[in-house]
């Protein structure tokens, strides 16, 4: 499969960035540099997040520390913004002349995917969040798509070839 | 002494005793090149005995000191001993100091069969190769990764479905767990359970509903909290698993290699043991191997490395080492520094050996001067022979004025004999002052200065004289220039009997010969080269002489060669400038008068003469009281002084001189002042020999002949000292022609009658009827001051 995928032009590049689980922007623009493809950065706000940060009572517990602390709905923004730009001045850096572009989605990872693949650039390919651009790709056509489905592979965190119908 | 027995007449020596010339027809060959080379050194056969013993015993404290002048060849001879037993003894081992894993800053020493170490460095520096790529490939290897990934895959998932539990305990209460920037959060869920509920949603629930959320969120939180509590242990125990895997893979790409080197030094414990430790940190440090990265003193895998200190590859025979500049470092060693990062680092890498490294299993030569003017050389040198290993410790540490990192190598066992080569004077200063040194040097090498010269020893020298020639590559020389050389080196011995072996000189002589005979085109070095060698020696540093001849001559420093006059004598005295010694007369002057009976040296009340110039002086007060009116006091007062002397005197070759002076002074006997004197002389009168002898006579003989040779001059010498006769030829040629006389004297009254042309027993009865004056004197000044008293009468 990753022999065939190889053999495919991809037309875009779709790196999901989202907080917490960002994957590293210089490999996403490694590779969107050797595939000559086009690169659309895709920083998803989860608008989930959001509304739970806006409960009186929203916390976090901490991964690493393992404390608890209070979250409140414009310091996620501001959070939210403040990793946004930086993962957008990464590509930057990165990419230098290459084709590219980046935008900030408030909606769930598989709706703004989903609105990101309805622009055309077949094939696409997709770089979930927190995913690693240079691990086995899985193959879909666009077709056998469906929301549920994306939703999946989106979880899955594997890079995903999604070829026109 | 017996004063009524006549002196007899000293007479002058014939020319053939003035000096003992060499018989060049005597000499059996056309040239040097014919003779077979003496390579060993005449005359030094005591030195080569105790240098045999010495060399040969191989026993603690059994060190030598060889000890002589400068330039007797005693480095030579050493060298040619040590290097002759040298030969016949096996190589010694190699030693290598490698990384320490237990004590790094311990740096282990190891011992390998001789000549072995470079392989086993390069040994070593393969195998680090072999391993880089051996570790590289099985960390690549599918089976690894694979491996790698199930350990890391087995983390993820163990993570996850604990969150997932949580999370699926939350959504049974209908509480969403919700991934944060940071972590995770709990938050209710909206109606029909697709995601969080709204803000303004949960505002409409009832106070009660509100508060039943808010607690149970706060339930899964801390439950959430203990989760994440645990997770670095989840990690770590995956650490370990990876860490086993690492040591698992690394252990079977390492064994093979390590054991194959193993076993080519299965007869060397230490080796295996270092190696099995190499094995050891191979595997704690395989990591090392995948990326060597750092260079320099941080480089990882330079601890393998092996740093050979000393090696015998390419050898045969004991090593004879001869460290020209023994300072501690030298000698025992150093431990150097690298700068890294502004600061001084360092490893067993930068460790380097000392002389006694070199010279272990075999022999060291030193110079014992230089060893001990170089700071802490000597302590460390003692400290080595007496505890027998080289412990290497910088000056800085020693002093612990130095805190830079530094290293504390293992010891290694010394065995190596220390030949010091040395002055007499520091041979015995050594032993009276250094209680070791007793302890360590027991072997005393004594060289002599001279040797015998008999009959058959001209032809021995002459094979001497051939070996330097041909070691020098120097042109030969014909029996003229030999016979030239014998007299000179009979002339450096100060003795017509004996003859130098100073070879320094004898190289000097010869080089310069050569010099000569090169500038007149001969093949071979000609007496005429030799005599042309010497002059040119003399030439180079008799400006103070001729300065002195000069001053005299202009009538600037007062010497008679002519006339007679009373209590005035001409001395002589030897002048050493460097390696150039001359002879320079001096008047002598005495004053008498009546007195305390004390003779005044003005010399040593102005300081200016040393202390055996006193105990001459004190001599004659002792021959005056000892000889002259033995019945009364002796009511003399004498002063004696070298004129126009402005440094300092010192020696007794010139109490004779002073004593004729004061006899003159006292019988009122005019003295000869063509002639001068020298000798020492004892209380009862008799006059015994100096050093110098030849360069006195021609002294006193250069002045005479510049102002005219007449035949009426010469010199008194003490019998004793007719054997040191090597004067020049002019002297000699002069004295045939009758021109100028060295006279031997064995007593004052053979001295006083030549001087003064008046038998003894007259001299000697005007000074006792002088004496006895002064006594009568004295005793009536006495008798006059003990009836007048000397203080004023007080009036009744």
């Amino acid at each position: 499969m990753a022999s065939r995928a190889q053999e495919i032009r991809v037309g875009r590049i779709i790196a999901c960035f989202a907080p917490g689980r960002a994957a590293a922007p210089e490999a996403v623009a490694h590779l969107a540099k050797q595939m000559q493809a086009e690169l659309l950065g895709l920083f998803i706000e989860d608008a989930e997040l959001l509304r739970f940060a806006a409960l009186p009572f929203a916390a976090e517990v901490g991964l690493a520390s393992a404390a608890r602390r209070t979250l409140d709905l414009a310091a996620v923004e501001r959070l939210l913004r403040g990793q946004a730009a930086s993962v957008r001045e990464a590509l930057a850096a990165s990419l230098g002349g290459h084709h590219w572009s980046f935008r900030v989605a408030r909606a769930s990872p598989a709706d703004a995917v989903a609105a990101a693949l309805a622009e055309g650039y077949a094939p696409s390919l997709v770089i979930p969040p927190g995913g690693n651009p240079l691990a086995e790709r899985r193959i879909v056509r666009a077709a056998d798509l469906d929301e549920e489905q994306l939703r999946a592979l989106l979880a899955a965190v594997r890079p995903v070839l999604i070829l026109p119908e | 002494m017996d004063m009524t027995a006549l002196p007899v007449p000293a007479v002058a020596l014939e020319p053939s005793q003035l000096r003992r010339s060499c018989d060049a027809a005597r000499l059996q060959f056309k040239t040097t090149a014919e003779l077979e080379p003496l390579e060993g050194a005449p005359g030094q056969a005591r030195a080569a005995q105790a240098l045999e013993f010495g060399v040969g015993m191989r026993r603690e404290g059994y060190n030598l000191f060889a000890m002589g002048p400068e330039g007797y060849g005693r480095h030579s001879l050493v060298l040619q001993h040590l290097e002759a037993q040298a030969r016949r003894m096996a190589p010694p081992a190699d030693w290598c100091y490698v990384f320490n894993f237990k004590e790094p800053h311990r740096p282990r020493a190891l011992c390998l069969p001789s000549g072995q170490a470079p392989a086993f460095k390069a040994a070593m520096a393969r195998l680090v190769e072999d391993l880089s790529a051996a570790i590289a490939a099985a960390f690549e290897s599918d089976e690894y990764r694979n491996r790698h990934r199930e350990i890391e895959g087995e983390l993820a998932e163990r993570q996850e479905s604990a969150i997932n539990e949580i999370g699926e305990r939350a959504k049974a209460q209908r509480i969403a767990l919700i991934r944060t920037p940071s972590g995770f959060g709990f938050g209710p869920m909206n109606k029909d359970a697709s995601g969080v509920m709204d803000p303004e949603e949960f505002a409409r629930l009832a106070p009660g509903e509100q508060k039943r959320y808010e607690e149970q969120v706060a339930a899964l939180q801390k439950e959430l909290g203990d989760l994440f509590h645990l997770m670095p242990k989840w990690r770590r125990e995956a650490l370990d698993k990876m860490r086993n895997l690492d040591r698992e893979v690394t252990r079977a790409a390492v064994n093979s290699l390590i054991d194959e080197l193993n076993s080519a030094y299965a007869t060397l414990p230490d080796v295996q043991e270092y190696l099995r430790q190499v094995k050891e940190d191979t595997l704690e440090n395989a990591a090392a191997f995948r990326q060597p990265g750092a260079e320099g003193a941080e480089a990882p895998l330079r601890r393998y490395a092996v740093n050979v200190l000393i090696e015998h590859s390419g050898t045969s025979g004991a090593p004879v080492i001869y460290e020209d500049h023994p300072n501690h470092a030298a000698i025992v060693g150093r431990i150097e520094h690298i700068s890294q990062m502004g600061a001084l680092v360092t490893d067993f890498t930068l460790i380097k050996s000392g002389a006694l490294h070199q010279a272990n299993g075999g022999y060291l030569v030193l110079d014992a001067l230089k060893v001990l003017t170089q700071p802490y050389a000597w302590e460390a040198l003692k400290r080595a022979l007496r505890s027998r290993e080289i412990d290497i410790r910088t000056l800085g540490q020693e002093l612990g004025i130095i805190s830079t990192v530094s290293l504390e190598p293992e010891p290694i066992p010394l065995d190596v004999k220390v030949v010091l080569v040395g002055e007499r004077w520091l041979y015995y200063l050594l032993h009276g002052w250094d209680t070791d040194f007793a302890e360590l040097f027991k072997v005393a090498v004594d060289f002599e200065e001279d040797m015998p010269r008999g009959a058959q020893d001209d032809e021995l020298y002459a094979r001497l004289i051939a070996g330097c020639v041909g070691r020098e590559k120097l042109r030969p020389l014909d029996p003229g220039a030999v016979a030239r050389v014998i007299e000179h080196q009979a002339r450096d011995a100060g003795d017509a009997h004996k003859l130098s072996v100073r070879m320094q000189t004898l190289v000097d002589l010869l080089r310069e010969a050569d010099y000569w005979a090169g500038a007149e085109h001969h093949d071979v070095v000609g007496e005429q080269d030799v005599r042309r060698a010497v002059e040119a020696q003399i030439a180079r540093c008799d400006r103070l002489r001729q300065r002195l001849q000069e001053h005299i001559v202009r009538g600037s420093q007062l010497i008679d060669t002519e006339g007679s006059r009373v209590a005035q004598v001409n001395g002589l005295a030897v002048l050493q400038l460097g390696d150039f010694a001359f002879g320079s007369p001096h008047r002598i002057t005495a004053r008498v008068r009546l007195g305390g009976g004390r003779v005044l040296d003005i010399e040593r009340e102005s300081e200016l003469g040393g202390p055996i110039h006193s105990k001459g002086v004190l001599i004659l007060s002792g021959y005056l009281s000892g000889r002259y009116v033995l019945n009364k006091p002796l009511s003399l007062s004498a002063s004696l002084v070298f004129e126009q002397s402005y440094g300092g005197v010192e020696g007794d070759s010139a109490s004779s001189a002073e004593l004729y002076a004061l006899l003159s002074a006292l019988a009122e006997a005019p003295v000869r002042q063509s002639l001068a004197v020298t000798g020492s002389v004892n209380q009862h009168g008799d006059i015994q020999a100096i050093g110098g002898v030849n360069e006195k006579i021609e002294g006193f003989f250069d002045l005479c002949r510049t102002r005219g040779l007449t035949g009426s001059q010469g010199v008194l010498i003490p019998d004793a000292n007719v054997k040191n006769l090597m004067l020049r030829d002019d002297v000699v040629e002069a004295a045939a022609q009758g021109k100028f006389a060295v006279y031997a004297v064995r007593s004052v009254d053979e001295g006083m009658e030549l001087l003064t042309g008046v038998p003894a027993r007259e001299i000697h009865a005007r000074v006792e009827a002088r004496l006895s004056e002064f006594a009568e004197r004295a005793r009536a000044f006495a008798v006059a001051a003990g009836k007048k008293s000397w203080r004023p009468e007080r009036k009744k």
